[in-house]
């Protein structure tokens, strides 16, 4: 797609917008003209909060992408590591921005830290995942050509594997950055004074249709621009473009007894952290894991406990799963329909990259503004999340098909449909669960915070709920219960990736 | 001196695969041995055991009386792999130069340039390997492998894919600068020519798995002709005990 094809679909765009709310009658949607409006003649507040929201955003942004290279590095060095990194990554990652936002709040007080923890919790697992994949990405033979110097895993990783995961790492911080700023911007909504998250509830509170789409448009503008500005310091810094993450899960080896011990460890070390975290704080808001344990088991009223967080777990994942479902069927069927017709690219893709960077916190009250607070809300914020990127990964694993073969079905007058169905969906799987793993957590964030702000059900509402009457119990509660929930998915789909890919793309599942 | 010893060495792969069967064979300095067999019968196998790359599942190597590890964490064992494996940010004289660094040795841009003069890369210093042809970078994989004067050097089908005309002038050029510093040189290779030029001795493997079924003297003078009646004969002896080999593996295996 040249540039001036991307600059005609941009525009096409924005004229689409602007016919919209021209269209409508006001009070739901407000055009570009009207959102440019309101930020000249409002510079001053957006400045500041803008200020503030991208200055937390860059610290999560270190604090989180140097605890990812520093634990891919260990992993690298220490395979064993392996399982129980991943598995604290995944736990970590799977955590509720929105439940872990409160609590940040109570334990560190006012002040920018829990923006700050908060955007480095965003953007962490999206670091180190690819570059997990990234340190793995290479052939046998460069680490024989090591070894067979007698040199170690020191070596490996300072000749070879590190130079080799530059790709990967920078791809992983593009798609950090717009992260760092969601994740700032949740820390802004439990109590901040100031920052683009504190402009956007108020404005929903007062109903500003106008000033709710210039903030939105604003945090889009400056995940945008992160991303692109990320995207272009890989570009200068790499001559060859960042490879599509596609390394499926490592199989965990060896017999149920080992796996069991592992998982088990993982669980060991998981609540040593819990409680070596609250350690020395209040314990009416700092619950330790056995206090969350009483309050799910033996309390006098655990069973009444036990019924509203089963209710809560039961609509949350009755709108997460078809939202998610829907979100990933829809985000393949559009990179198949665009490989078959590229022609419509010109359109979509600036606004898949668009809708991508834009933070939930923000499309979450846009979509309740558009569709209201039934399910359809909720499922189309869910899919809207999970859309994007299996779009994405999914566009960017047709492009893998290998060109021998595609030119085998060509020479045999193979037309496009069949070589997509025979060649190009196989070469797709990989990238397609890559992204249905990745966006486990992402659709659970956007249950979450749709409930949380709009629909009044499911954990959402029950974290925002307890938040407010100082339940912290349910609110423990409401976290783990998310967090397991998120990880059951992950595992799920992991577990069906395993298989699939051990038939139709055996080289993306060997260690 | 170092001199490699198999002992009895076998290669199992999962519980079926069997690579390598008993191998016994003694490998003296300042020589040049060519491992010969068809493809996929264990020469490569053999080589990565010798390199230390894989263990032996039964029987030793041992190189100088050490395992092979003693001799790589020295720096005195170079291995040129079948694919180049070129690592492809780094420009063709610091892939070369890579050899020294990763060996622990000082750097030595003369002998870089020289080595890469020498593999007929004059010019391609600052290439990246990307722009090179396939023959070009196995060139260059040859020039890293020889960088640091190895007491041992591997070379797992080195001239694969070369061009005639370069794989005879390399193997008239190359085989001094390992003879000089009193080197083992090993060569696998399926390509009888090949061995005749450049071996003093040939090892000839039989099909999968890899057996010794001839352990042949090149008695050649070098620089060696392979138009000359000489290594016609020799080669096509060489080329009856491979087919023998085949032949028997084949009876072996219909019994």
């Amino acid at each position: 797609m040249t540039a001036a094809s991307r600059w005609a679909g941009l525009a096409a765009l924005l004229a689409l917008w602007q016919g919209l709310a021209l269209a409508g009658d006001g009070w739901l949607l407000a055009g570009p003209v009207q959102v440019a409006e309101w930020l000249w003649s409002n510079p001053g507040p957006t400045g500041r909060a803008t200020a503030a929201t991208l200055g937390n955003a860059a610290w999560g942004f270190l604090l989180g992408n140097g605890a990812a290279i520093g634990l891919a590095g260990i992993a690298a060095l220490w395979p064993r590591a392996l399982t129980l990194v991943a598995g604290l990554a995944l736990v970590v990652f799977c955590l509720p921005l929105i439940a872990t936002g409160p609590i940040l709040r109570v334990l560190m007080g006012p002040g920018d830290g829990p923006q700050i923890v908060l955007a480095a919790l965003a953007v962490y697992y999206t670091t180190l995942i690819p570059l997990l994949a990234g340190l793995r990405a290479m052939p046998q033979a460069w680490l024989d050509l090591v070894q067979s110097y007698g040199r170690g895993r020191w070596a490996e990783l300072v000749h070879v594997r590190a130079r080799a995961a530059l790709p990967y790492l920078l791809a992983g911080l593009q798609i950090s950055a717009p992260a760092a700023i969601l994740g700032a911007m949740v820390g802004e909504f439990t109590g901040a004074e100031r920052g683009l998250g504190v402009l956007t509830i108020r404005f929903t509170r007062d109903l500003d249709v106008p000033a709710l789409w210039a903030a939105a448009t604003l945090a889009a503008g400056l995940s945008m621009a992160v991303y692109a500005g990320i995207g272009w310091l890989g570009r200068r810094a790499l001559s060859d473009p960042p490879p599509v993450i596609l390394a499926a899960p490592r199989p965990v080896r060896g017999s149920p007894a080992r796996k069991a011990a592992q998982a088990a460890l993982l669980i060991g070390v998981v609540l040593v952290l819990w409680w070596a975290a609250v350690a020395g704080l209040n314990p009416f808001f700092a619950r330790r894991p056995p206090d969350v344990a009483a309050a799910l088991l033996w309390a006098p009223d655990a069973a009444a406990t036990r019924a509203t967080l089963g209710a809560a777990v039961a609509q949350t994942a009755g709108l997460a799963l078809p939202g998610y479902a829907a979100g990933l069927a829809l985000g393949a069927g559009l990179a198949v329909l665009l490989t078959l017709r590229p022609g419509l690219a010109a359109v979509t893709v600036p606004l898949a990259v668009a809708l991508r960077s834009i933070p939930i916190v923000t499309t979450a009250p846009l979509v309740v503004l558009l569709l209201g607070r039934g399910a359809t809300g909720t499922l189309t914020l869910v899919a809207l999340m999970v859309f994007f990127p299996a779009f994405v990964a999914c566009q960017q694993g047709l492009a893998q098909a290998p060109g021998p073969i595609l030119d085998l079905f060509r020479s045999h007058a193979s037309g496009p449909l069949r070589q997509m169905l025979h060649v190009r969906i196989p070469a797709m799987l990989p990238a397609l669960f890559a992204s249905a793993r990745m966006t486990v957590p992402a659709a659970i964030l956007a249950a979450t915070v749709i409930e949380w702000l709009a629909t009044g059900q499911g954990l959402g509402n029950l974290m925002a709920l307890s938040a407010s009457v100082s339940d912290y119990d349910m609110l423990w509660l409401t976290m783990v219960a998310a967090t397991l929930l998120s990880a059951l998915l992950y595992w799920a789909v992991a577990w069906a990736e395993g298989r699939v890919l051990a038939v139709m793309a055996t080289e993306q599942v060997r260690p | 001196m170092a001199e490699i010893a198999c002992t009895g060495v076998s290669k199992l792969y999962g519980d079926s695969i069997l690579a390598v069967d008993g191998i016994d064979l003694t490998f003296v300095s300042g020589r040049t041995t060519a491992l010969l067999g068809p493809s996929g019968c264990g020469k490569s196998t053999l080589l990565r055991l010798i390199a230390g790359l894989e263990e032996p599942t039964a029987g030793t190597v041992s190189i100088a009386g050490d395992p092979p590890a003693a001799l790589c964490r020295r720096g005195g064992l170079s291995i040129a792999f079948q694919d180049p494996c070129l690592l492809p940010w780094l420009t063709v004289a610091r892939n070369v130069a890579l050899g020294r660094k990763l060996a622990r040795q000082a750097p030595d841009p003369q002998r870089v340039d020289q080595l890469i003069n020498l593999v007929g890369l004059g010019g391609f210093q600052n290439a990246r390997p990307a722009a090179l042809s396939g023959g070009m970078r196995q060139r260059a994989a040859i020039a890293r492998a020889l960088i640091t004067r190895p007491q041992v050097l591997l070379l797992d089908e080195p001239f694969g894919a070369l061009d005639a005309l370069t794989r005879r002038q390399l193997a008239q050029d190359l085989p001094p600068l390992w003879q000089e510093q009193d080197a083992t040189a090993l060569l696998v290779t399926h390509s009888v020519d090949e061995a005749v030029m450049l071996a003093d001795r040939i090892v000839v493997l039989s099909p999968r798995p890899a057996r010794v079924i001839a352990d042949l003297a090149v008695p050649l003078p070098r620089p060696r002709d392979p138009e000359t009646p000489a290594f016609r004969r020799l080669a096509g002896d060489v080329l009856a005990v491979l087919a023998r080999g085949g032949e028997q593996a084949q009876s072996l295996a219909a019994q």
